[in-house]
């Protein structure tokens, strides 16, 4: 009766079936409006002319790559969803190839719904996007430190880029209907909200060694990462990536189906009702979930250790480009000059300006020198420049600095101190006159630089009698560019540093290389205050992606399990009884993917933590505190979800 | 087997069901006194209240109007949480599609109802045995409910309901889903355990042959008692037509069949 079914009588048919399912709908339809506002904000930031004057090209390249990855999860969840979506409605699919339409005619209704559903997402998202993308272009200046009026254009290029994106999106899930229509039979159709694995006894020995060896590569994987650190850097990457991530897989999939049934072998049918809710459901779609699990716990760890790595970066980069440049304002013999004139015009000019300094003069000496041979990383093992520095003069240029006795010396090197930091002390170093060597014991790795680059390299700081007896035993060349001068300026208040920078830039050539602190502070805050941006927005998608993921298999698992609380509930458990029980697996369900990830990322941290000098523990903390507090809201979702489920069972 | 004590006794019994205007009464007052040891069937064609009346005296459902006295317990005036511990602790359901939990095995689906602890451990243990051997189910005790029969599972569903010794059982048509062999052989047993281990039993049915195996059945028509048999100490088979004569009266199963 069907056979004649025009395009009209279809489209009525979709408009009553999508008014009778909003409850199926909203879900999906907020999936795709949130990727289509985040993607039109990021669109509009890569247009946006005071974004692009900003950065001249750096910002915009980033935003680029962020935005194909942007693209990839934006991608990934709507297609996510849109299974879910589908295998939720897979009855009434079924039901309309029953009551006689074609497979061709029903594939036709849901891409007419889709397209219905994704326009309107479409339009939603677009104008909340306007709305909001204004938020985010305030947060990304402020962020890169930049103070003054921000004028939002409306970005018509920013609107095509979203249309297309989700028009390939749209013509993306469509094939996924028609396919999920076509592939499907009607019986398969039918029983689809019932499909659920059977927990098989495990093979004993096999699940008991697989288990062990899931444990194993992650306790590897981390144990590697604490020691990558050598010529090999890239390849011990790979392995600890490889065997933490398969470590992680084998975990959900073996490793805790395998304790979940030596737990319950125990019990000897006396589960108790938590664990009849918990326990026995997980082991039930383990073997279903493992895939999703493993990739989301490895999404968070991913998002945790870029959150963690953006803000600890963006955190302490005033203190990291002090560490690299201790003195606020440093010259050095460039060109033509010796470095000396131009401190005098600077300093008559801070003088002019009523702005309290104090000027010092360094003398450093350059030579060639070695560490003691395997006494520091193999990274290090090779004859390097050094500079040596009389610590008197360090401590007239206000650096607190007191080397114990003439014998020894203070090693700095910002760029070295990654491999330096774990070296233990006193170590052997030669350095080397044309003719001659002469040991010195090195009895402190100090943090950052003494001086600023290019001054710096590795400076060796010693009392006054060794810096003269060094002075003297590499003299007798007649080499002048062994001695160098540099001509450091500090401030008295540091609250001077933006006028007397202005100075300081307007004195000093723009093609010239700046070895000031504050320029370089600026041009920190700037990447980082960027990097940050971008690593919180995709942070943030990858969050609420794997949270709404996570939710909305929890909504169809608590969909599939409605009968069994109906029976609890007749059998006498309150509500609160068998709520008991929820909470507990969405602990598990929420809880083990978070922890786990929570553990990479801080082995991650702890490895990746040789890019910093300071300490990182606080802000790392922070932000994966904050991710934590943000995923847990899903969880509350969850349990809501399932309360108002196991309300309404009987 | 004393017969004085009352189990359970409903007065005046109403139940309606819509809002103002479209109220459909269901359950139109009835009187119903259960004495401890009795296995009584409820008998009547669709839509005559059998159902209903078993929910409402197994504490599902509320009345609208009427009180229920189960033991010592006036139900009728229980909050929900007194009734959720009130059916835990001193009722049994057999279901007509088992509502076992697919996740949970046989042993673990039948201890179900004292999972919450209140029973010690090695008094669950012993019960799970007797009741288990009573029903032949021990060697399907590791078993998932997809792995056996109909006949089994609905013997599962038998022994959950009897695991915490309740004063009475609640079975909605047990037998509606199995076979004509499996039926006869739970009615059977759970007719051994009304004997032998004097649990009351109320079971809703439409089959006179399943109804043969209770010692009284209770007609409804309507929402009203219609009639009641007692067996006493005629054969099943003589009880059997004396039931197929008065469902014939009420011209009930030829609806039923439809």
């Amino acid at each position: 009766m069907f056979s004649g079914v025009t395009a009209l009588t279809l489209f009525d048919l979709v408009i009553r079936s999508m008014r009778k399912n909003i409850k199926h709908y909203y879900l999906y339809f907020f999936a795709l409006i949130f990727s289509v506002v985040l993607y039109f904000v990021f669109a509009t930031l890569q247009h946006d002319p005071s974004v692009i004057a900003r950065s001249g090209g750096s910002m915009g390249s980033a935003f680029k790559a962020a935005g194909i990855l942007l693209l990839f999860i934006a991608g990934i969840f709507v297609v996510y969803a849109n299974a879910i979506f589908l295998k939720r409605r897979s009855r009434e699919i079924g039901l309309y190839q029953l009551i006689g339409l074609t497979k061709g005619a029903v594939a036709r209704l849901l891409i007419i719904e889709n397209t219905l559903l994704s326009a309107g997402a479409l339009a939603i998202g677009i104008g909340v996007g306007i709305l909001v993308s204004r938020l985010f272009l305030l947060l990304l200046m402020k962020l890169v430190g930049f103070d003054g009026f921000i004028e939002m254009t409306f970005s018509t290029e920013a609107v095509v880029q979203t249309v297309f994106v989700f028009l390939a999106i749209i013509v993306l899930t469509s094939i996924q209907m028609v396919v999920a229509v076509y592939r499907n039979t009607l019986l398969g159709l039918f029983n689809a909200d019932k499909t659920g694995e059977h927990p098989k006894k495990p093979k004993a020995f096999m699940s008991g060694i697989l288990a062990i060896i899931g444990m194993a590569l992650i306790a590897f994987g981390y144990w590697l990462s604490g020691r990558m650190l050598n010529e090999l850097l890239f390849v011990n990457m790979l392995v600890v990536l490889a065997s933490t991530i398969l470590g992680t897989y084998l975990l959900f999939r073996v490793t805790i189906s395998w304790l979940f049934y030596q737990i319950r072998k125990r019990k000897q049918g006396h589960l108790g009702l938590y664990n009849s809710l918990s326990l026995a459901p997980i082991m039930h779609r383990m073997k279903g979930n493992a895939n999703s699990l493993t990739i989301i716990t490895v999404l968070s760890a991913m998002t945790l250790a870029m959150l963690a790595g953006a803000y600890s970066l963006y955190y302490s980069t005033e203190k990291e480009t002090r560490l690299i440049y201790p003195v606020d304002f440093l010259f050095i013999p460039t060109g033509g000059s010796t470095g000396e004139a131009e401190a005098k015009q600077f300093t008559d000019e801070l003088q002019r300006q009523d702005i309290a300094y104090q000027y010092s003069p360094i003398e450093t000496l350059q030579l060639d020198g070695e560490f003691e041979e395997n006494s520091v990383n193999k990274l290090l093992n090779s004859r390097f420049w050094v500079s040596v520095v009389n610590e008197k003069q360090l401590q007239e240029a206000g650096v607190d600095i007191e080397i114990p006795d003439a014998q020894s010396a203070y090693y700095y090197g910002a760029s070295t101190y990654w491999l330096m930091k774990s070296t233990e002390v006193p170590v052997n170093f030669k350095l080397y006159a044309p003719h001659d060597g002469l040991d010195i014991s090195i009895v402190k790795i100090g943090e950052g630089n003494v001086l600023n680059p290019p001054s710096g390299g590795s400076q060796l700081v010693v009392k006054e009698e060794l810096y003269e007896e060094i002075k003297e035993f590499s003299s007798d060349e007649t080499i002048d560019s062994q001695i160098m001068m540099a001509y450091g300026v500090n401030l008295k208040d540091k609250k001077d540093l933006v006028k007397a920078s202005d100075i300081f830039m307007e004195m000093t050539d723009n093609n010239r290389a700046r070895f000031d602190y504050y320029s370089n502070y600026l041009a920190s805050m700037q990447s980082n205050g960027l990097l940050i941006f971008i690593s919180g927005f995709l942070g943030l998608v990858f969050l609420v992606s794997t949270g709404s993921i996570l939710y909305f298999k929890q909504m169809t698992e608590a969909e599939q399990e409605r009968s069994s609380y109906a029976t609890l509930r007749q059998l006498g458990f309150t509500v609160q009884d068998i709520m008991g029980g929820i909470v507990r697996k969405q602990m598990f369900v929420f809880g083990v993917p978070l922890l786990i990830g929570l553990l990479h990322s801080i082995f991650a941290m702890k490895a990746a933590s040789f890019i910093f000098m300071s300490d990182i523990t606080l802000p790392a903390s922070i932000a994966m505190g904050i991710y934590a507090l943000i995923y847990l809201v899903f969880a509350f979702l969850t349990v809501g979800y399932y309360r108002k489920t196991v309300k309404a069972a009987l | 087997m004393d017969q004085h004590k009352t189990v359970l006794h409903a007065q005046n019994i109403r139940k309606s069901y819509g809002t103002r205007g479209n109220v459909q009464e269901v359950l139109k007052g009835i009187d119903l006194r259960v004495m401890e040891g009795e296995f009584v069937g409820i008998m009547g064609a669709s839509g005559a209240g059998k159902t209903t009346l078993l929910n409402v005296l197994a504490t599902i459902d509320r009345t609208t109007e009427g009180s229920i006295l189960i033991g010592d317990s006036d139900i009728s005036k229980m909050k929900d949480r007194e009734l959720s511990a009130f059916r835990r602790d001193k009722l049994g359901f057999i279901f007509q599609d088992y509502n076992l939990l697919d996740t949970l095995t046989v042993k673990e689906n039948i201890l179900l109802p004292v999972s919450l602890g209140k029973m010690k451990k090695r008094v669950a243990e012993d019960q799970f045995k007797s009741i288990a051997d009573i029903l032949g189910i021990k060697e399907l005790a590791d078993k998932y409910p997809h792995e056996i029969s109909g006949g089994q599972k609905q013997r599962t569903s038998a022994a959950r309901a009897l695991i915490n010794k309740p004063s009475m059982v609640f079975a909605d048509e047990p037998t509606g889903a199995l076979d004509s062999k499996s039926a006869s052989s739970l009615l059977g047993t759970l007719e051994d355990v009304n004997k032998q281990r004097g649990v009351t039993i109320m079971m809703v049915t439409h089959d006179p042959v399943a109804s043969s195996y209770c010692s009284r059945v209770v007609f409804l028509k309507d929402g009203n008692i219609y009639s009641e048999l007692y067996r006493g100490d005629k054969t099943r088979q003589a009880f059997f037509q004396e039931i197929l004569k008065v469902q014939g009266v009420l011209g009930g199963d030829s609806v039923d069949a439809l």
